[in-house]
């Protein structure tokens, strides 16, 4: 494998080297400045803020951990640093030698509360060659109408353009037709396998430790891989290097609390936040002494500034969700990640960020409460990654970004134990071990003041390892399962399968003036692990299965184009984009597949092709008293699997032809604001029977055609308020050290009992066999009233 | 391992009270097709064989029967079987005194059904099957599941050697329990081929005998009271007719409220009858079970 990846290495070095010397010639007589921009209250790095050199009309930003770097010929300057909601700050230098400026801004406290999810320059939109990305900050989470006023990253997420759910309730998210395993969700750099609390309903990310979070759903740059349809950046708060500060709310499903303070001022600091439920205690009456029912998320993150050049980061996170009938059955599960990241300055010039990372997701069941009769089943997902991701700045028209990662999954899908009247079987299936890797290297090169363009290229490995048992599987008839037809044992270390691929990005900006641009990228993306699951709504008990010798790695080729538009000096910003996605090997499952605990899963897997295409158009409001944004999606998302729907395209259980969400935000009084979203989309699909019959008593539903989501489910809407009513700051004449505030939420408002399914089933009443049926319709609705919430939040 | 997902299904359902309203909708309506009911064993009684047509989901009518049809099971000794028309699509084949019962273990069949010159074929095996030795009754006090209960299990263990199949049948006062809930099903002791073999069934299979019923109030019931009987029956079946009931059961056991989220996608459950002189499709299922049972009645 090193052979290949040094052999890879070689061909995008030679590739590349030219650009790199090209440039390099050029910067000699430059000079460097650089720096990270921080918040001046709590030392907080800025990610996106601007530097912006009069001189030069032009400028950088800061990268996701604040920091800066831009070549010049040397001279006077004049340097306004600036961040939204922050006070801009202004500094003029001459530039004679290669210069560090750090920099502080102070928010400025009046603005802060009309952030609307930009935190960058304020044409950013036009001005930056990224697209189809999202940011949404805390701020703007934290304002949204939430149910059962939960402030939730993921559920926000849903409000964007070209995100869909197959509905309410349901965990994780879908983009641009992606299902929910081809999200890539990291939390400061470590994958998330499963990001719901309560089987979907809240998300894990406690609000009070998120500072950012970024969804790339296209032009996804060469540094990220190894999902098909997106990647949700969660970054964590720092902690307040400058002062201790705590932070909190009592809510109606949990109660939270973060404390973060510095270790060493201005060097060093931490922050802890958690949160725990309160079922259980609601519950207690109705369960068992020893039955537990909650769950709870713990989040830290410390730093240390060694020095100039270097910074050390820690985070971690450690959730789970318990339900235990009693001392002995239950089930629970839960992530723990840990990151250790170092920023290291090697020059002006080159910054670099090394990572060790660990994740893991597991989960247990245990039923039966005697010895004699006992089921235990443990199953986890684990994975460790290093990581490295350099940048170059070689001159404010090139930025080259090159780096590797390696990460080596192991997979157990069961660890299981049945005892039956006494008799033990162990039904365990064996673990799987799968290194993979990746080498990057791309540039951000400005051509011109038009003209920027982003390229990269990201080559990708995956081995299937012994020791294990590998299977080979009988041709069946398509939709059928194929039985094993042979077993060879490896040893350990002994190479079952290796795949390899090249992962071509693009992307270009194209200025028209300075109010609009057009933008297109062109991406392959890989995907070499595999969700299984099969039902309407994914589950905790979902597995992940490596790709191998009957599983091929899913690909995927996004083509985007868009036209940006700001209007009223960046007051509104405006974007229409289009997409289409071609994927290959998509997974999906025999009728009546068995998906757990089966050695011979992949018997039960078909494969198949997909498509996804749609326009995605989004304006938002970015100031003044009344602000949000209109995000509308046309689009339509089908797989074509043989041995499904007569072989013929279908559409995905979350296509959505209409896909509208509104969301303003208006600020009655300094103390009072409002908030309020509308969601309208089309029904998502589901399979209806054309015709029903009786064996041995029971009503079964038939499809003539055999079609699969062949009918839509009635249109979804929702319109959720909710209030923020900050308390006094001021108490007789002195001002409150505590800012705290109370938030009154309605979700579903007017009560509308949106259809999540229709199923279809006989009645109670057992059927006499050669006698007549009845069959009935059941619409399901997750909620079906207003669920109106109450919650108070602190901070101090 | 379905049991698992829905224990996980109860306990979201006990969470949340999604909320279910029954209703009206048109559906697309396919043409008639043929249905198999075929499902034959060795008790020595009438083994009846229903041939009618596939309709509505929602008629409230009798389904169309297939009448004038012939009917036939041959084994691979020669032997054919002749079921006769008893009433409209009802074929029926009575034990006499040389055959008391249907057919042998081991031995295979072929169903041959002739209607209208379209000639229907399927075939099964009659497997060999495990004693019930015994069926027995707890008492369980209230939970958050049920009231103060009688739970009913029947004993058996597997037979040595992982691929038999059995559906376990039961009848409470000597009615058969044959909702969609009631279907309990085995491969070997477990719940799929070869994990658990030759040992006693699993603890969810030998209480898979009681029926999950409620009262008008939708509280649940104690599935047996004091005089209650269940007489419980295990029918051999093959792998395929295993994987069939299992995608009934998928199909037409539906968890209901939150537990919706997380169903398998609506899918046509398979079949084991071939149109053998034309592409007509077709529904149904045809096995030969051999059947052993024992019974209790639950006293004071």
């Amino acid at each position: 494998m090193l052979k290949i990846l040094s052999g890879q290495k070689r061909i995008l070095l030679s590739t590349f080297l030219p650009l790199l010397l090209a440039t390099s010639a050029f910067a000699q007589q430059k000079f460097t400045l650089n720096g990270y921009i921080k918040d001046a209250a709590n030392g907080e790095a800025l990610i996106g803020a601007t530097v912006y050199i009069t001189e030069i009309q032009g400028g950088t930003t800061t990268n996701v951990y604040g920091f800066y770097s831009i070549t010049l010929p040397p001279g006077d300057y004049t340097l306004d640093y600036r961040f939204v909601g922050y006070e801009s700050q202004t500094k003029r230098l001459s530039l004679n030698s290669n210069m560090r400026e750090d920099m502080e801004l102070r928010s400025d406290s009046k603005q802060l509360e009309e952030i609307v999810i930009t935190d960058e320059a304020d044409d950013a939109n036009i001005s930056s060659s990224e697209m189809s990305t999202n940011k949404l900050d805390i701020q703007t989470i934290k304002k949204l109408p939430a149910f059962l006023g939960e402030v939730d990253v993921l559920k926000s997420i849903q409000l964007l353009p070209g995100v869909s759910t197959v509905g309410e309730g349901a965990a994780g998210f879908n983009v641009r037709g992606g299902n929910v395993g081809q999200n890539l969700v990291l939390l400061d750099e470590a994958p998330v396998y499963n990001s719901s609390h309560l089987l979907g309903f809240f998300s894990v990310f406690n609000p009070d430790a998120v500072k950012d979070t970024k969804l790339y759903k296209g032009a996804i740059p060469a540094q990220f891989g190894g999902r098909l349809a997106s990647l949700l950046d969660v970054r964590m708060k720092e902690g307040n290097s400058k002062r201790f500060s705590a932070s909190g709310g009592i809510g109606t499903v949990f109660s939270r609390l973060a404390v973060e303070a510095p270790i060493v001022k201005d060097k060093s600091s931490f922050i802890l936040a958690g949160r725990r439920s309160y079922i259980d205690v609601l519950a207690r009456p109705f369960l068992d002494d020893d039955a537990s029912l909650n769950f709870y998320d713990l989040t830290l993150k410390t730093n240390y500034d060694l020095n100039e050049n270097n910074r050390l980061y820690l985070s971690g996170y450690l959730g789970r969700d318990n339900f235990d009938f009693d001392a002995n059955q239950g089930i629970n599960w839960g992530s723990q990640t840990a990151t250790l990241r170092w920023n290291h300055l090697f020059n002006d010039r080159l910054f670099s960020n090394f990572s060790a990372v660990y994740s893991n997701y597991d989960y247990e069941l245990a039923f039966g409460d005697d010895a004699l009769d006992r089921f235990s089943w443990e199953s986890h997902v684990q994975n460790y990654i290093l990581k490295s991701d350099l940048t170059y700045f070689i001159n404010n028209a090139n930025e080259v970004n090159f780096g590797a990662q390696f990460i080596y999954y192991k997979f157990r899908p069961a660890e299981a134990l049945g005892i039956s009247n006494g008799d033990a079987v162990d039904i365990s299936i064996e673990e799987k071990h799968n290194p993979e890797s990746a080498v990057y290297l791309g540039n951000k090169q400005e051509v011109n003041s038009q003209l920027s363009l982003e390229y990269g290229l990201r080559f990708s490995t995956f081995h299937y390892f012994g020791p294990g048992t590998i299977y080979t599987y009988d041709e069946a008839p398509a939709g059928e399962r194929r039985e094993p037809a042979s077993s060879e044992v490896f040893d350990s270390g002994e190479l079952v399968k290796s795949f390899n691929n090249l992962e071509p990005r693009f992307s270009f900006k194209y200025q028209l003036n300075t109010v609009s641009a057009i933008k297109g990228s062109y991406n392959r993306m890989v995907q070499y692990i595999h969700l299984i699951s099969n039902t309407t709504a994914s589950n905790p008990l979902d597995v992940w299965v490596p790709s191998s010798n009957n599983l091929d790695p899913q690909l995927g080729d996004q083509f985007t184009l868009g036209y940006f538009r700001n209007f009223k000096d960046n007051t509104y910003e405006a974007s229409a984009e289009v997409y289409y996605r071609a994927t290959q090997n998509q997974v999906e499952y025999i009728d009546g597949a068995d998906l757990l605990l089966n050695e011979f899963l992949e018997g039960d897997l078909l494969s198949g092709d997909g498509r996804a295409y749609g326009l995605e158009m989004y304006l938002k409001k970015n100031k003044g008293r009344f602000n949000g944004w209109v995000s509308y999606t046309l689009g339509r998302t089908e797989l074509q699997v043989a041995g499904i729907n007569r072989g013929d395209w279908y559409p995905t259980r979350f296509d959505q032809t209409h896909n509208l969400k509104l969301v303003g935000f208006y600020d009655l009084s300094e103390r009072v604001s409002l908030s309020a979203n509308f969601t309208y989309t089309t029904g998502t699909p589901a399979t209806f029977p054309t015709s029903g019959f009786v064996v041995q008593g029971i009503l079964v539903p038939h499809n003539n055609d055999d079609q699969r989501n062949n009918v839509r489910l009635p249109d979804f809407h929702r319109f959720d308020l909710s209030l923020r009513y900050d308390m006094r700051r001021v108490r007789r004449g002195k001002e409150r050290k505590n800012k705290d505030y109370l938030t009154i939420s309605l979700y579903n408002v007017y009560a509308r009992r949106n259809a999540f399914s229709i199923y279809f089933s006989q009645s109670d009443e057992r059927n006499v066999i050669n006698q007549p049926w009845t069959g009935a319709a059941t619409r399901l609705s997750v909620i079906g009233s207003i669920i109106p919430a109450i919650s108070y939040n602190f901070q101090f | 391992m379905k049991i698992k997902i829905k224990i996980l299904l109860l306990l979201s359902a006990c969470l949340w009270m999604a909320c279910e309203d029954e209703i009206d909708l048109n559906l697309d309506e396919g043409a008639p097709l043929l249905v198999v009911d075929a499902w034959v064993n060795d008790k020595p009684e009438d083994q009846v064989i229903l041939l009618w047509f596939t309709q509505s989901y929602f008629a409230s009518g009798d389904a169309p029967r297939v009448t004038g049809a012939s009917v036939t099971i041959s084994d691979n000794e020669g032997t054919v079987y002749t079921f006769t028309e008893r009433n409209d699509g009802e074929y029926v084949w009575s034990p006499t005194a040389e055959t008391p019962s249907f057919g042998k273990i081991n031995n295979s069949f072929t169903l041959n059904v002739e209607t209208n010159g379209d000639l229907y074929q399927a075939s099964s095996r009659m497997n060999r099957v495990p004693l019930v030795d015994s069926v027995t009754f707890t008492f369980e006090e209230e939970t958050v599941f049920l009231p103060d209960s009688y739970i009913g299990e029947f004993w058996a263990k597997d037979i040595e050697g992982p691929g038999d199949a059995y559906w376990i049948r039961a009848y409470k006062n000597g009615e058969l329990l044959n909702l969609p809930s009631d279907i309990n099903i085995a491969f070997d002791a477990g719940f799929s081929e070869g994990d658990f073999d030759g040992v006693t069934f699993l603890a969810p299979i030998r209480e898979g005998i009681n029926p999950q019923d409620e009262d008008e109030d939708g509280d649940n019931l104690s599935p047996y009271a004091i005089g209650d009987s269940v007489y419980v029956e295990i029918h051999s079946i093959t792998p395929e007719a295993f994987d069939y009931l299992n995608e009934v059961s998928i199909q037409t056991d539906r968890p209901g409220g939150f537990g919706e989220l997380f169903a398998d996608p609506l899918a046509n459950v398979s079949t084991n009858v071939e149109h053998v002189n034309g592409e007509n499709s077709v529904v149904g299922f045809f096995n030969v079970a051999a059947v052993n049972g024992n019974g209790k009645r639950l006293e004071q």
